[in-house]
């Protein structure tokens, strides 16, 4: 899991957080200063629907 | 005479989040539990280092403002964190150590300290954890 921070207070704003040892993260992310990264889901390649060809 | 003057304006970490603007004491307390070892045949009592104990107690201004004191603090009650201190907001150095709790406990979190004419503030007092300092 990455976070990225949301609070100056934290460290500059869009950077990647990494947590040091003895911090708790999900005080963090309750108290808005950090939140979770989504990451890129790989795309699958598009469906082709052939339609059977009936001639 | 003091040979040096030291202003107190310390920065203050609480897990990693800079509590400076909201803070107006802080008072950081190496201890280690002293065990007596006094044995029959002494004349005084000795003692050995027994387990490390530190506090770190803070005085805070209560805010409720996004990423203030409350966001910071509601938490963190009943667990443990990480706590920094040193002595101003320059570079670490030997003449400006930073010192560190890591895995302090919180036990208790005032919510509201209100009183008619006065400022919200709040007592912290973060115990035990690992103390260590760094000067570089």
């Amino acid at each position: 899991m990455t976070y990225l921070i949301v609070s100056s207070k934290l460290g500059v704003v869009g950077d990647l957080y990494t947590p040091a040892e003895g911090i708790n993260v999900e005080a963090l992310l309750f108290g808005g200063f950090i939140v979770e990264q989504s990451t890129p889901k790989t795309k699958k390649s598009a469906k082709t629907n052939t339609e059977p060809n009936e001639e | 005479m003091a040979t040096s003057t030291y202003l107190s304006n310390p920065l203050v970490t609480v897990n990693a989040v800079d509590m400076t603007d909201q803070c107006s004491s802080a008072n950081l307390t190496r201890v280690i539990e002293a065990l007596e070892s006094t044995s029959f045949g002494k004349t005084a009592r000795v003692y050995v280092a027994g387990l490390e104990n530190s506090t770190l107690t803070l005085t805070m201004y209560n805010s409720f403002a996004a990423s203030e004191t409350y966001a910071t603090l509601a938490a963190l009650v009943g667990t443990s964190t990480t706590v920094k201190i040193k002595p101003t907001s320059a570079a670490t150095s030997a003449t400006n150590p930073e010192s560190t709790l890591t895995g302090c406990y919180l036990e208790t979190l005032p919510i509201v300290n209100a009183a008619l004419g006065s400022l919200d503030t709040i007592d912290l007092v973060f115990t035990g954890g690992v103390y260590s300092v760094a000067v570089a």
